[in-house]
């Protein structure tokens, strides 16, 4: 069979599996909408331990994240970048750090390790061989993590300073000249969010320094190989007891943001790092000493953690509408399966 | 088998797929609904039962000050003695909503006599019930909210269909009947 038989026979066969895919999809967010819409929202200053939904502004913790494409302070991004008509990413980096959320009553912290975010892109456009890169493109050249907040020096120097491109902009600059599609989600301090999760004592969490940090680059402990790897590693008595042993400078609080708390060891020819002031020090110290009683969102094994972008009525909304697209989904796989036995038996009368 | 058998086949597996999600999720959905109330009950009954407990400590530290005020001493008391977990919701409600104002009655008072402010642990007890009550009332909220919503749930299709197959019948809300708010007269009862 060929000609415009086998075309709709192709059409149709790919219009059925693209139905059935929306239609997964849509079930999916049906679940999730009724997740959020069935769950009351907590006061933050009377949440009980347990599966809780809270709805507040975000407020950063210790640390923020600067957004690849855009440079945001955020504590949460998801950059991509593809070429046009291909469909490996030159670019799909996904970073989260512990942040708060603020209501009228109190405030709570949130470990996003394991997290299913909810967020739309603020950023989505393309560049092209004719106009080049986009307006709101201002790729990141330094750190990804920065101290929530910057004392006066730190601002003046960001300012003034110009930074080299990075790695993944030198990669694009000699990247061939084909057109590229740039998206970027984020959540930002002082966005409105809703977050489901299992309120626990923050001395329940297992590993707090872990679960404060969700990084696409880097292999979570509990990834079988990687655990595999630590306990053989364990075996051999290869691992150090002493974490400025094992890490060196890296071990130094406020090192990792420019700013530790005693001198590093850097080579002679290093330029040295300003040291930490006695307030930025205090807060650098202040870091994970929550009490252990105090209640803190994080996911859990029975209880995953969903972030989502704006009020709960908006959250819930966004995944029904991802259930009636799946429902048009269930329609367009009918009607391209009902395409496909038509264009077979023509196929198979001719 | 021809292709136009086939694709009513799959027409009818797909409805029936789609169906059969719905059903299931709803009963899923209905049944944590169910246990998300109770859960805000349990968290009510703690802050109650925590009241509860502080409250002679409270009583104690003011009756021998405030000698003249034994009408409000007793109120609270009587409020206190009247507390019983077992009860219905409603009756819970009309009690918690009585021993609330006897408290506030009290605090009230306790604001006239200058002299208790010098007493630390009056002010501390003080604190703490103000925080108990705040918590209480947040968490009433909470359960009537998750209440709304299993009421809702189950008077909407498709859980509609479902009710009478799973015998799903409407929560109670922590508020008190009409007929309840007279209570508690219970008699006054050492603390």
């Amino acid at each position: 069979v060929d000609g415009p038989i086998a075309q709709v026979a192709v059409l149709a066969g790919g219009g059925l599996v693209a139905g059935l895919a929306m239609l997964l999809r849509g079930l999916g967010g049906y679940r999730t909408a009724n997740r959020i819409s069935d769950t009351a929202t907590s006061r933050i200053a009377s949440i009980a331990a347990g599966e809780v939904r809270v709805s507040g502004v975000v407020a950063p913790a210790e640390v923020l994240l600067v957004s690849a494409l855009q440079s945001a302070s955020c504590v949460y991004y998801r950059s991509t970048v593809r070429e046009r008509g291909d469909d490996d990413l030159i670019l799909a980096e996904e970073r989260a750090v512990g942040f708060r959320v603020r209501d009228e009553t109190g405030e709570v912290r949130v470990f996003p390790r394991a997290a299913r975010w909810d967020v739309p892109a603020r950023f989505d456009d393309r560049s092209s061989t004719l106009t080049g890169s986009p307006a709101g493109l201002y790729q990141r050249t330094g750190p990804a993590y920065t101290a929530a907040e910057p004392d006066r020096d730190d601002q003046v120097r960001a300012l003034l300073g110009i930074g080299r491109p990075d790695r993944f902009e030198r990669f694009v600059a000699v990247a061939s000249g084909r057109d590229r599609e740039y998206q970027e989600r984020r959540l930002e301090p002082g966005d409105t969010v809703t977050v489901i999760g299992r309120a626990m004592p923050f001395g329940e969490l297992d590993d707090p320094a872990e679960a404060d940090l969700a990084d696409s680059e880097v292999l979570p402990p509990d990834d079988p190989e990687v655990a595999a790897n630590i306990a053989e590693a364990r075996a051999a008595g290869m691992l150090l007891g002493d974490p400025e042993d094992a890490w060196g400078n890296a071990a130094i609080p406020g090192f990792g943001i420019g700013r530790p708390v005693r001198e590093p060891d850097l080579d002679p020819d290093a330029a040295r790092l300003a040291l930490a002031g006695p307030g930025e020090a205090a807060r650098v110290a202040r870091t994970f000493e929550i009490p252990a009683e105090r209640l803190v969102l994080a996911a859990a094994p029975d209880v995953p953690l969903l972030i989502g972008f704006g009020a709960p009525g908006e959250v819930a909304g966004r995944h029904q509408a991802t259930f009636l697209v799946g429902l048009l989904g269930a329609v367009l796989a009918i009607g391209s399966a009902i395409a496909l036995a038509l264009a077979l038996g023509q196929g198979l009368g001719a | 088998m021809t292709p136009g058998t086939a694709v009513a086949l799959f027409s009818v597996g797909l409805l029936v797929i789609v169906v059969g999600f719905l059903a299931w999720e709803t009963y899923n959905a209905v049944v944590a609904l169910r246990l998300r109330i109770d859960k805000a009950w349990a968290n009510i009954d703690v802050a109650l039962k925590q009241r509860h407990d502080m409250l002679p400590a409270l009583v104690a530290a003011v009756r021998g000050v405030m000698a003249f005020e034994q009408d409000v001493l007793g109120d609270v008391a009587r409020a206190r003695a009247a507390y019983s977990p077992t009860e219905p919701i409603p009756a819970q409600a009309a009690v918690s909503e009585a021993t609330t104002s006897a408290i506030r009655s009290l605090f009230a008072v306790v604001e006239q006599y200058p002299e208790l402010g010098s007493h630390r642990n009056v002010l501390d007890l003080q604190d703490e019930i103000e925080r108990i009550e705040g918590v209480i009332a947040d968490r009433r909220e909470l359960y009537n909210d998750q209440v709304y919503r299993h009421n809702t749930r189950i008077a909407q299709i498709p859980a509609l269909l479902l009710a009478p197959l799973f015998h799903w019948r409407p929560r109670e809300f922590f508020a008190a009947r009409p007929e309840e708010l007279a209570r508690p007269d219970t008699e006054l009862r050492s603390a």
